[in-house]
């Protein structure tokens, strides 16, 4: 069943994240996608929304569905204009694309192409809109197109440091519902109670809530979230977790499987971010019952 | 300097119609210069719109200050003593001026009354052109002081493209084609040679790829 059926039947959907490589060679990608190939319901190709040139999540979703795997892209109106959008998401519909993520894009500045110049013709609600209006059959320039595509559209809530952010957010999330998104995806999972509250105010958004789950791989990482991001809510806790274990990478790989099993009963389905770490996704399905 | 043109009488109408008394503010620094926001254009404007709201039998007050510079906190301060007269400030200054009324009174709702344009020049009467984008990383010693970036339609930084037509952008024929004039300038200078120089992709981190800006002067500051 594809990922949009799955959503609309109300069933727990499983998504994984993979990146597309820096460079030609696609082995790794491939070889990464083929291992959990009928174990989740669907991959997120990202596109270079985080700063970092790589090759377009255009190009990973149809080398997915070479593969027999359903792909959503990640698109973001950083680095292309209105037209470019519109062409490039007309390509990803007729190359199979029937799922996408409204992403906002990395500032230019923290990626490694600092030089570059940012486009942000579009902002994330103008993109929506966008879609909308080529999904009734025309452009943003008002000619008609010559057959119109129909997308799941997903939209995400950022990384929020107070309740008073995440209002904001909620509300710019409403918005984007009535612009068109179906369903919503959260930031990053390390606490269930404090998801559990933010479940309580997402309710309001009335589409599926699709939660994320990020493998930490070392302590290193988590220090870092915890240092640089509090509001994720990494405790001191996990951390020591991590450290006592006597194998920390298998420890990182058991705290994203439980946080996956329990995020089961508290949303629709679940975003699996392994940070480069594809290989790693197995086990994590694994030990997650999936 | 930064040039303007005033918003049409009737945007500006219905901006102020909310509110009975209006502070119209007006900056005698480029606005003046380009006849956008002067004191001549504070005066125009305040009688079309007391006209107007006469003929309506609207009740409204407003009140005419024009300073020496909106973009500058010492002179905002001129309007301290009479900010609690208005229900809100009319500015004619560039958006920097509006700006920094509204930072300094922030309880005091600020509406610009003129479009920022552009950093330009004045060509002849009445006519201003553009002539710097601000891109933080001048390249005018390199092509003969003509900018690519603000004068090409496309910005672009080695040559004309093919659309250049007896010295005139493609994009409209009003349009001078910078890399013609940038030619032009160079066999002038007898400097040709400059012309084959390669300018490498541009840094735009000085422009506003690297989000808004600022100067910071330490023996100034």
């Amino acid at each position: 069943m594809s990922f949009q059926k799955r959503l609309l039947s109300g069933e727990f959907v499983v998504l994984a994240e993979m990146n597309t490589p820096k460079g030609v060679d696609t082995s790794q990608l491939i070889q990464n996608a083929r291992r959990i190939k009928g174990r989740v319901d669907a991959v997120i190709v990202p596109d270079m929304d985080d700063g970092v040139m790589k090759m377009s999540a255009l190009g990973g979703a149809v080398l997915m569905h070479q593969q027999g795997m359903e792909a959503l892209i990640h698109v973001y109106c950083r680095d292309r204009n209105r037209m470019a959008l519109q062409g490039d998401l007309l390509a990803a519909y007729a190359l199979g694309v029937q799922s996408l993520i409204v992403v906002s894009g990395e500032d230019i500045c923290n990626g490694d192409h600092r030089d570059a110049r940012a486009v942000d013709d579009l902002d994330e609600l103008g993109l929506l809109r966008a879609l909308g209006l080529l999904e009734q059959g025309t452009d943003l320039g008002g000619s008609d197109l010559q057959g119109a595509p129909s997308f799941t559209v997903g939209c995400v809530i950022p990384q929020c440091k107070d309740e008073q952010s995440l209002d904001c957010a909620l509300e710019l999330a409403g918005k984007k519902v009535e612009a068109g998104a179906k369903f919503v995806l959260t930031p990053p999972v390390f606490d269930i109670g404090r998801f559990e509250s933010f479940m309580d105010k997402a309710k309001s958004l009335k589409i599926p809530v699709i939660s994320t789950v990020y493998l930490l791989k070392s302590v290193g990482a988590a220090r870092y979230i915890a240092t640089n991001e509090p509001e994720a809510g990494i405790s001191e806790e996990l951390i020591r977790r991590i450290r006592k274990a006597s194998d920390r990478e298998m420890e990182c790989v058991r705290i994203a499987a439980e946080t996956v099993a329990s995020l089961k009963l508290l949303s629709q389905g679940v975003r699996i971010v392994t940070l480069g770490w594809e290989h790693r996704l197995p086990d994590v399905l694994d030990y997650a019952g999936l | 300097m930064i040039t303007a043109e005033r918003k049409p009488i009737e945007d500006l109408i219905q901006s102020v119609s909310p509110y009975r008394r209006i502070l119209l503010v007006g900056c005698n620094e480029c606005v003046t210069v380009c006849s956008a926001g002067g004191r001549k254009e504070v005066a125009l404007l305040s009688s079309a719109l007391q006209m107007h709201f006469m003929k309506e039998a609207k009740p409204f007050e407003i009140k005419e200050i024009t300073l020496e510079r909106q973009c500058d906190p010492e002179y905002i301060e001129e309007l301290v003593p009479i900010i609690d007269q208005a229900d809100a400030v009319l500015s004619m200054a560039c958006g920097c001026g509006v700006q920094e009324i509204a930072r300094r009174f922030k309880e005091k709702p600020v509406l610009p009354a003129v479009n920022t344009t552009f950093m330009g020049a004045s060509e002849r009467q009445g006519v201003w052109a553009e002539r710097c984008a601000g891109c933080g990383d001048c390249v005018l010693g390199v092509t003969g002081g003509v900018c690519p970036i603000a004068r090409c339609s496309k910005q672009l930084l080695n040559g004309p493209c093919g659309g250049s037509t007896r010295g005139k952008c493609e994009v409209d024929p009003d349009i001078d084609c910078a890399w013609q004039l940038i030619w032009d300038r160079l066999k002038a200078l007898g400097m040709t040679e400059r012309y084959e120089e390669n300018i490498p992709a541009k840094d735009w981190r000085t422009g506003r790829g690297g989000g808004p800006r600022k100067i910071v002067r330490e023996d100034l500051a």
